[in-house]
This record gives C-alpha cells, structure tokens and sequence, in this order.
C-alpha cells in the first residue's frame, strides 16, 4: 500500500520543498489541514534523502524513518539547463511505503514517475512552469497524484492523461527471482495444460517446444524433437519455470534407484488427502482399446477435488501423449528401458482399486540401493504384481514431485583425476570441452563426481551400459561408482 | 521455500566507518576491502533478467544523466579512467588530483560521507540507505546528549557496569575474557578516584566526534534485500556496536583511531602514495581498522567473526556470528549451492514439543562430535584461560561422538548440568554439532547432500588422516552402494575403534549420513474386525439393558463409571474372541439375555456400566454401524434427548388426561420400534462370523475380512490415549505372543510415529541394542517401517 506520494522540488532560495502530497500532510502538515494526522514522516530528518548531494541525483533511492515504519523511495531528478534559475531544475517523486511491504513492485512505479516528468519538463516545461491553482485551491499535480495513489492502491495499476501527449501508464508487477539454470537431463513437466493456452502470438520457440512437454521427455529430447537448438530450448523452458508453469524433474528409468525423503511422513498420514490423489494419478484402471500405452488416468486424475492437485491435473492432460512418445522413446533407443514398459503394463489390467495400505507400502518400500526394477520384483515376489495395477513412472514421478522421494543418482569417479585437481594440475574444464577425439578421455572431465550419469547419457548420448563399455577402458581400479 | 540468504564476496562488498565531528563536519575515516568498484548498472551483475532495465533507463541514461556527468569537470578523460587500477592517484586535465581511496563503490567519499551521517533520530536504529542497486546498512551511535561520551560512574560502584554486564558471557553469545574484563575495571576505578578535569572534557566537547557510522555496504540482488540486510544488522552490526560503543565511552577509542587513520590518509595523499601501501600501514598500526578487516573478512565467508580492539585500557575482545544450522532436514533444490554438504538428519527436527524441554531425552539422544580437532580445540580454550577452562578442557577430552552426553555426566568429572552448558556453548561457536551416538552396528550411507565439490581436497586429507584406510572414493563408493551396518564394512574387531574415527570424520565432513528406519503400527483387517465385532456387541448387549433400564429405574449411567469404561471395553474383546459361536450368539442375543444380572457372565456387564462407555466416548458413537442405524441406546434413555417433556417440565402447563394418554401411547410405539429395531439388528449381528485368531493376523484373507483393507496408526502414542486406535493396540497387545514383547509393546508404541528411528529406541528406554531389536523383532508384524535419514 502507498501510504504516501510526494513532489518535491529544490528551491534555489527556499531549500527542499515538498510541493504536492498525497493524502495532504503526509510528509509536511499544511496549513489548510492542521487538524489531520501528524506527518508520517520527519520531513527535516529526511529531505537530505529527498534532494541529496549531486552525486546522487538520477539515481533510485530509498531510505528508512527512524522508528523503523516507512521507508521512503524516490528517484532526485536534475535537469541541467541554462534557461533555469542557477542552471538546474531539481525535482523528486517518491512515495512513502510500510517498512516491511515488497518494495520490488514499486521502483519502476517510482522511475516511471522520475522519467515522465522529466520528459514532460523537457518538452514544454511542465513542472517550472507550474504555478497556478485550480478552482479548488489545489494544483493540478497533488490531485494527479491523488489519482495515481488511489488507483495504485485500489487497482494495481493506473492509466492516467497528464495532458494532450502524455500519459502515465503504469502497473504494480510481482517480482520473481531468476529461475535455476535448465539442464538437458531435465524432464519438463507441465502444471497446466500449455497446449490450450498457446496462441500463435507466442515466442516461436516456445511454440515449438510446448508439444513435446509431456513429462516424459528430457530437455535434450525435446530440443531434438521439436528442431531446437538446445540453448533455445533451455531458455525458453526457463521463461516457463519464471511463470511457474512447469516443474523439472529427474530421467526415469527402471534402473534407476530413488528413496524415501522425510516427507514421506505425510503420505502415510495421507495429509491433505495425498494417498487419494496419488491413488487417481498412479492406478491403471482397465486396458482401454485405444492403445496399450494409455494408462487412462485421464478420468482419474482430472476428477480429483480442486485443492492441491495442479501438477496432477496438470499431468492428466498429457497422458494421452504417453503413448506416442513412448514408442517413439523406443525407436530411437537411448533410453528405452524408461517409460516403455509402462506400456505393457496396462495390458491384464483389470480395474481393480488398489488400496490405500498397498500405495503406502510401494511408496515406503523404495530405499537407498533398491533400483526400480528390484522393487517392482520384491513386490511380485510377495505376491502383488505392480505393473498391473499402477503405472511406476507415474507413481516415482508423484513420489518426487510431492517431495516424498528423491533421485538416488549415479556418479563415477576417478581416482586418478581427483588427486590432478587437488595438486592442481588440472582444473576442471568448462562444459563444452574442446572434442576431444578420443571417448574415454571425453568421459574423464565427467569423473570428479560431479556430474550424474543422467548428464553424461544426455550429453555424450549414449546409454548406461555403453558409458559402462567406455569406462572398462579406464585403468582398472581407478573407477569407481556411487549412489548419491 | 529455501535456504537463508548469507552475505558473501558479491552480495557483501564492504565496511566502512564514517564519523561526524561538531565543528568540522562528517569524515570518511576508513573503509574495507581497500577497492569497493562500483557496481556497474548495465553490466552483467543486475542480468538480463532483472526486468527492470527497461526503457525508462534508457531514457534516462540517455537524456538526464549524460550531461550532469559531463558537467562534473573533476573526472579525468574516460580512457584513463578506465585503465584505472584504483591504487594510483590521477590527475585531471584541470589538474586536480583524484585519490584512490577517496571513491568508494563509484561515489566520492567526500558525498558519502554526509549521506551515511544520519540526523540523531536514528541513534541506535536502523540506518538503511540504498543507492540503485547499492545498501548501506547501518547502526549510528550518537555521543550523549550531553556531548560527553565518557560515562559518569558514580564511585565506589560495584565492578560490573551495566556495559560489562551486557558484554560478559550471555548465552555464550557475547564474550569478553574475564581477564580483560577485570583488567579494563582495575582502570576504570583508578579513574574514578581521580575527578575529570572539567576543562579536558570541555575540550573533548568541542572538537570531539558527535557520531560514529560503521556502515555495512551491500550489493544484494532484488529479492535479497530485506533478508539479507535484516540478518546482518541483527546478528552482526547491532551487536558489533557493542564493543565499539564501549571501548568509545571507556577511552574515546573509536575517535582516537580514526584521527590517527585520518591523519595518515592526509599525510599519503600529499605524498600520492599507492593504496595498497598505505591501507597495509593502516592495518598495521590500527587495531580499529584491523578489526573492520577481520569483520569483513569473517562476515563475507559466513564465519565467525572474533575483534579485538587494543584500546589503551586494555584489550577488547568480541565475537560475533549469523548462527548457522549445522544439520538439515531435508533436500535442499538442485540449485542451492549455500546448503550443500550440510550434515542432513531428521534426528532434532523430529524431536516433538514434549520432550524437546526434556533435558534427560536430549542426552540420551545425543553426543557431542567435535568439528576440528581435539587438540587444537583444547589449545584454543587454553589462549584464552578464564575459570571455566578447565572444566572445558576435560569436557573436550571425555567427548567421543560415541557417547551420549547421559553418559558423559555420568562420570564424576562433570554435572549433566555442565555438560550440557558447554555442549551449547561448543554448537554455538561452531566447534561441535551434536548428533545421535555414532554406532558400529547403525546403517550408514553416502548422504544425498555431500558437497562433491569438495571430494579432491577431501580426498587428500582423508589419506593423510587415515593413511592405511582404503581411498576415500573407493570407502564412499562401498557406503552408497547398499545400505549395510557400518560393521560391515570393519575388516576386524581390532580396526573397531578406527573406523569409528573414520565415521566421525565422514560425519564431520557431511559426507554420511544415518539411516534410520521409522516405524507406524498397521492394523490387519483380523484386528479391524476383531475390534469392531466386539463394539457391536457392546453395544447390542448396553441397548438390551438400557431397554430394561427404565423399568428397573436404573437409567442414568454415573460418571463415576465413565472411568471404567476402558477397562469393562477391554475385557470383553479378549474374552469374546475365544467363545464357540454357538455360545456366542446366544450370550448377545438381547432377548435371552434381557434381563442383564442373569444373562450376563460378567459383573462388569451391569446396565451402568455397560450404557455408560456408549455415552461417553465418542469413537463408540462413531462406529459405522451406530451410525447407519439409528441407535436405540440414544433414544429412550438418554437424559438429553430422551423425553423432551422430562427435560423442561417445569416451563410448560400441565398435561391433561387426553395429553398424558395420547403421550403414553406415542412413547410406547416409540418403544415397541425401538425394540423391534434392536431385535433385527441382533439378528443381523448374529449372522456375522465370529472373530477367529489366526497365527499371522496379515496373512488372514478370510472372506469376512475382504472388504477391510490393513489400516496405519499414523502416531500410536497419541492414539493410545482414547479412541477406537486405543483398542486397536491393546487388541493386538493381545496377539504378541512371546511375553518379553508383549511387556514392550506398550512401552514401546510411542515410538512408532514415524518421527523417531528405531535405531535409537535402544538408547531411549536404556536397554541393550540386541534385546531392543529382539523385541522390535516380535512386533514387526504389525509394523510398516520407512527407512530415510
């Protein structure tokens, strides 16, 4: 909320004086409204702030009030010029906010009150020139400024003619912090259906991109599949994750190992109905005839309650995608254990309800050193046969998204190559390295234990078990994997 | 969600210290790092994507600002402002001299310095003032209203002033060495006894400093800003004041310092000496100055920072620090850097409220794991001596990760009291971090939060530290593999003891964590049925002897009842079950036992008692059986909503004849419904199987059981305080065969919340691992467990 507006000018015998102000008396009491509220503000504490010295003028400024309430934002104005009294004009806007209100939303509002006027003074002397009051006995700027206040306020923005040329447009936006960096081992999953909402109006890329992100397919996928070059793909899935659109998470393979998180707790106490829902996202229902890879949760997931199922209603929409890109995931083979399976899965499905006991019991029983692969076996092996009743990526990506399991990911580590970078010998190389032309010398920058096998299956394109191949060729004993 | 925004080298670019004078005005005195650039607005630091660079900076740039820049002739020629190593002095064309130290941050410190002396209002308050991107945070300190700093002390006063006592040992947090403290007294009382000179304090009055300004200078990215300027001015620079305020008032320190660094800096600008020259001068002969670098330098790396000001009276010592978690709770995102290679344990987060004030649950949970070395700890405590010392020394020696502090106190050395005083201190002061015992037969893996970063440097230090161990990689590779008792991993009994040093450096390092397995009580469907088939017959049995109540005038149920209802609900669960169903049917069948003194066995199982638990506890209520049908139980007999007209007789006129008839007639159709209602219940009660125990309670796939599916007790603590869960673990209380686990399980039940390991039961109820794991083992049955850290 702006507490106060305020126009301020230097005054070559007067001094800093505030010129108009909204509500009246909120930085000095006037005369005509001596029965209102005191200052919020000290005005002579703070006019050194309000006009400082010149090193600091065209600049964003904000300072404190010394119990701590308010703080003021203001951007001092000089305008050089000959034609002026002392060859200056000197002016500020600012407003006056709540200490502990967002202050991000409000500098533009203040620069954009800096820049006009300072436009609007350049062209045809809008501020000098002001010298007269309206029938009111008010100047046409303290009630602009009232305007600007109250809409500001009440609306959020304000659209507001200054006169026949100018007119001051301007919007509180909510600031984001930068998303993180997008990554091709990323798996974008979209929260909302993008594909309805896209227009050709759209960044081109991103039009591009927005068909391929199904939640299966990894950022490199895409790129490849839509025609992108990956550093395009990476931005414009990073304007997505700015708006919160999408989510990234890990490759899904069946040889892969995840493990519960702490947040686990919260499934088994099923908190916000978590089991239910999980229950409409994972559990195959039927075999449809429309083809094997639809895991028909559709209905499922796109029937849940309102509250807190975004990502999952988000995910439903998609999941008539699965079966094409599943096949398609199989046809170019790098990682075509993934989400194929899955397919097969629906296939003696017979519709039965999986309870709320054996959901908590698959999603408990991933641990550290358990691939998925071996948990769907140990599920078998007592009898409950997994792959008929629940779709596994579906239920590992719940699991991950819902923050109740993490990636347990795979590493390789040189020996070798950690004591070259501890001596300092060899510093790790940038990202692109220079191609080097033979493979496993384009694997050895990979083995500091910082990059995931999910990198190097991206970016060198090959499969788990060809980088384990390469790797044979490594000096035996120096290797060495971990689980992280 | 995310990790505490810190300072650190790019959101934190320096401190400076301003003060004002009441004759010659505000003064630059000194700043540090020596070269504070400007942060350029255009250039990469802001990004591309702050947003806010739009046209209206364009507009500006352009138009307002180029020619206020041209016309400000101090500045030399661009080119040779650009090759500017900001150490050496320049000349302009006009010839005017521009000093490197006299631009801080792109301002002229001579502007600076009158923006960063606020008016007296902000004495002891948040000073903060930003610049575009640029925050000076602050704390002013204005010299007393009566311009003396000196504090009057009235004599003979007792040593500890009001400052000292603010100063000492507070929680460990701020600490002045006893010895300094006696030390700067010892002057103070000297002073005292002589009477200040009225004309030198005149004199101090004059030209002397109304204000000093150690100001913070930040470069924090858009959304930091508050956090990371509220953080430090309340971990650092209010409390970094303290030292300084005093050591001012004691020996006006703070302007003696600065006219000694401001006389340098006047006499090297004459001489143009380099910067870098004449700040190491400065360094080296200011302890003021010294200890602005040491802040800098501490604060930017997060770590603590320890002054030490050599004031005339002896030597001040301070530290200050943003306390640290030194554990997490969970994963922090990928793109978190700051949190990385935390330790990671639910160990204190799951400790609920109750025995979080439960200083024997801490010790018994926890053990002391030093982060540095004993030795050079010992040694650290040893510089610094005070009375305490001792007794620290001999905690740091009997601390091993191995013991719990219950055990440490349990020597004759130290009081529980002291151990855990010190244990805080140490946690405090980032010296140790207390985690549950480490132990040999406790699984331990590669902690998802290990900063791999790190593994070269670790690497090299682990073979020096353990030069026979296998290679760091190689016995990390071997933890993340599968998760196995650490034990395993110990060649032979005799490599025990070394590698549980291992352990601890691995711990130390964040590099491992504990996994631990956390247990819920399941219920199999046997149970639910069991449970259930009982209440409903409870139930059947208190509606056929309330029918009979009124008769009898019998119908109240006394509170003094209520207490017993637990006990009279228990009973019949474990009596019942056993009965051949023949038997079964025809105890509860409400007709033949209507007349409850005869029919029923049991002497608990009079009328009372049997009404009163129905009434009084709500989970009875909430059976879904009561609740489909409409109760009998309720209707007649209860008091409340029995007969309205014997609730409020006294309001209405008296009945007449015809009334009380037509009454008679309606309550007796009432009844007559109630009763048939009752019989097609009992009838359809009888029908249903009669509970059968089997040996395993989860394998029973009984065609009664096939609608029920196995229900979770998430907190069997809180459960086993009332309600239908109750009588679901006393039922099976009841099937824990082997009696040593049947004597555990209700002890032990509070631990199966899914918040406390297993691992640590053990320790909790003081019994020896294997028989806690023995016992565990019984019970596993009816335990579904979730292994994370």
């Amino acid at each position: 909320m702006i507490q106060g507006i305020f126009y301020a000018r230097f005054l070559p015998q007067e001094g800093t004086k505030i010129v108009a102000q909204s509500p009246p008396g909120c930085i000095v009491a006037t005369t005509y409204t001596p029965h209102l509220k005191p200052p919020l503000v000290d005005f002579d504490i703070i006019q050194e702030y309000i006009i400082p010295r010149k090193a600091f003028f065209n600049r964003f400024m904000t300072v404190n009030s010394p119990d701590g309430k308010y703080s003021i934002l203001g951007f001092p104005v000089s305008i050089p010029s000959e034609q002026y009294h002392r060859n200056e004009f000197i002016f500020n806007f600012g407003l006056v906010v709540e200490a502990d209100v967002d202050q991000i939303p409000y500098e533009r509002l203040v620069r954009r009150l800096a820049v006009t006027f300072a436009e609007m003074e350049r062209q045809n002397g809008y501020l000098s020139a002001d010298g007269g009051v309206d029938e009111d006995g008010r100047r046409p700027i303290e009630s602009l400024l009232e305007i600007v206040k109250e809409d500001l306020n009440n609306y959020g923005e304000c659209m507001i003619p200054v006169d026949e040329a100018n007119t001051l447009n301007m919007k509180l936006f909510p600031y984001h912090p930068p998303p993180p960096p997008v990554h091709g081992w990323h798996v974008p999953v979209p929260k909302m259906k993008l594909g309805d909402i896209v227009d050709p109006t759209w960044d081109l890329t991103l039009q591009k991109i927005i068909p391929h992100i199904d939640g299966v397919n990894d950022v490199r996928r895409i790129a490849w599949l839509a025609d992108v070059s990956l550093p395009l793909t990476r931005c414009a899935l990073q304007h997505l994750l700015y708006y919160d659109t999408v989510l990234l998470l890990d490759m899904f393979f069946f040889g892969s190992c995840y493990a519960p998180r702490p947040g686990v707790h919260d499934f088994i106490a099923n908190r916000d109905e978590l089991v239910d829902e999980c229950a409409g996202y994972v559990c195959v229902v039927g075999n449809k005839p429309g083809g094997p890879g639809d895991s028909g949760c559709g209905s499922g997931g796109g029937g849940q309650d309102g509250t807190g199922s975004h990502d999952v209603r988000g995910r439903s929409a998609v999941a008539d995608d699965d079966g094409n890109s599943n096949s398609k995931r199989e046809a170019t083979s790098t990682t075509a254990a993934a989400a194929g399976r899955v397919g097969g899965a629906g296939g003696g499905g017979t519709g039965t309800a999986v309870t709320k006991y054996q959901l908590i019991k698959l999603m408990t029983t991933f641990c550290v050193g358990r691939s998925v692969m071996e948990w769907i076996k140990l599920h078998q092996d007592a009898g409950f046969d997994v792959l008929r009743y629940i779709d596994v990526r579906r239920l590992v990506q719940f699991g991950v998204i819902k923050g109740l399991l993490y990636r347990v990911h795979k590493y390789v580590v040189s020996k070798q190559y950690l004591s070259l970078l501890a001596t300092g010998k060899r510093v790790v190389e940038s990202q692109e390295g220079e191609g080097d032309d033979d493979e496993s010398q384009r694997l050895v920058r990979y083995t500091d234990g910082c990059h995931s096998f999910d990198q190097i299956i991206t970016e060198q394109n090959m499969t788990d078990a060809d980088i384990c191949n390469k790797l044979k060729s490594f000096k035996p004993g120096d290797l060495t994997i971990f689980y992280r | 969600m995310g990790s505490p925004i810190l300072p650190n080298a790019s959101n934190f670019l320096g401190v400076a210290l301003v003060v004002n004078r009441s004759r010659d005005g505000p003064r630059f005195v000194f700043h540090y790092p020596p070269q504070i650039l400007p942060c350029n607005k255009n250039a990469s630091a802001n990004g591309p994507s702050d947003g806010l660079e739009d046209d209206d900076d364009v507009l500006l740039n352009q138009t307002a600002r180029a020619p206020f820049e041209a016309a400000n002739e101090s500045l030399p020629n661009s080119v040779d402002l650009q090759r500017w190593n900001h150490d050496d002095h320049l000349e302009t064309d006009s010839g005017s001299q521009i000093v490197p130290w006299e631009h801080v941050a792109g301002y002229p410190t001579k502007d600076l310095e009158s923006l960063l002396t606020p008016a007296r209002a902000y004495h002891k308050k948040l000073f903060q003032v930003s610049l575009d991107q640029l925050c000076f945070v602050s704390y002013p300190i204005y010299v007393p209203e009566n311009g003396i700093w000196r504090k009057k002390q009235p004599k003979f006063q007792p040593p500890k002033s009001p400052e000292t006592g603010d100063l000492s040992t507070k929680d460990g947090q701020t600490y002045i060495s006893a010895s300094d403290v006696s030390q700067i007294e010892t002057r103070d009382m000297a002073d005292d006894a002589i009477p200040g000179n009225p004309a030198e304090e005149a004199d101090e009055k004059k030209s002397g400093m109304t204000m000093f300004n150690l100001v913070f200078i930040l470069n924090p990215k858009k959304h930091e800003v508050k956090e990371l300027a509220d953080t430090l001015y309340f971990h650092i620079i209010k409390k970094i004041n303290k030292p300084f305020r005093y050591s001012q008032q004691k020996s006006d320190f703070v302007w003696k310092e600065s006219k000694r660094i401001l006389t340098l800096k006047d006499k090297n600008r004459e001489a143009k000496t380099k910067m870098s020259t004449l700040w190491k001068e400065i360094l080296e002969t200011s302890s003021l100055a010294a200890c602005m670098q040491d802040v800098y330098e501490a604060v930017s790396h997060n770590k603590i920072a320890a002054l030490q000001l050599e004031t005339p009276e002896g030597t001040i010592t301070h530290s200050v620090q943003i306390p640290m978690p030194f554990y997490l709770t969970d994963l922090p995102p990928d793109d978190e850097a700051g949190s990385r290679g935390l330790w990671i344990t639910t160990a204190n987060y799951f400790v609920d409220e109750d025995s979080l004030h439960d200083p024997a649950f801490l010790d018994k949970n926890f053990a002391l794991l030093l982060m540095s070395d004993e030795k050079k700890i010992i040694a650290e405590l040893q510089a610094d001596p005070d009375e305490t010392t001792a007794a620290m020394v001999e905690f740091v020696r009997l601390s091993k990760p191995t013991m719990s502090f219950h055990q440490i106190g349990q020597g004759t050395a130290l009081s529980p009291a002291q151990v855990r005083e010190y244990a805080q201190h140490f946690i405090f002061w980032r010296r140790a971090i207390a985690t549950p015992p480490l132990h040999a037969r406790d699984v331990y893996i590669l902690s998802p939060n290990s900063d791999f970063t790190l593994l070269p440097q670790a690497s090299r230090a682990w073979s020096r530290a353990f030069p026979v161990a296998p290679a760091l990689p190689d016995f990390l590779a071997e933890l993340s593999v599968a998760p196995r008792p650490y034990k395993w991993f110990c060649p032979s009994k005799n490599h025990r003891p070394t590698y549980l040093q291992m352990l601890a450096w691995l711990m130390r390092g964040g590099w491992v964590t504990q996994l631990c397995t956390f247990a819920y009580v399941v219920v199999w469907p046997e149970i639910l049925y069991e449970v259930e088939y009982s209440l409903e017959a409870e139930e059947l049995r208190a509606a056929a002897a309330a029918a009979d109540a009124p008769r009898n005038g019998n119908g109240e149920g006394s509170e003094d009842d209520a207490a017993d209802s637990d006990e009279s609900l228990e009973e019949p669960v474990s009596t019942m079950a056993s009965p051949s169903p023949g038997e079964g049917t025809q105890q509860f069948d409400p007709m033949t036992s209507s007349n409850p003194s005869l029919g029923s066995p049991f002497p608990a199982f009079d009328p009372t008692a049997a009404h009163s638990p129905l009434s009084a506890s709500e989970p009875a209520k909430s059976l879904s059986l009561s609740l489909s049908l409409p109760s009998p139980a309720q209707g007649p007999i209860s008091p409340s909503s029995a007969s309205p007209s014997a609730s409020t007789p006294t309001t209405r006129t008296p009945p007449t004849t015809n009334e009380r008839v037509a009454e008679k007639a309606r309550l007796e159709r009432i009844a007559d419904k109630e009763s048939r209602l009752a019989a097609e219940r009992a009838a359809a009660f009888a029908r249903k199987p009669v509970p059968r125990q089997t040996d395993h309670p989860s394998l029973n796939s009984a065609a009664h059981l096939a609608h029920l599916s196995p229900y979770v007790i998430v907190d069997a603590r809180r459960a086993s305080a009332a309600g239908k869960d109750s009588l679901y673990l006393s039922a099976i209380g009841r099937r824990l065969r082997d009696p040593a686990v049947r004597a555990a399980w209700p002890v032990f039940w509070k631990h199966f919340n899914g918040r406390s390991a297993l691992e640590r039961v053990a320790l909790l109820q003081d019994v020896k691992r294997k028989e806690a794991w023995a016992l565990l083992g019984g019970m596993s049955e009816f335990l579904v467990c979730v292994r994370h850290w």
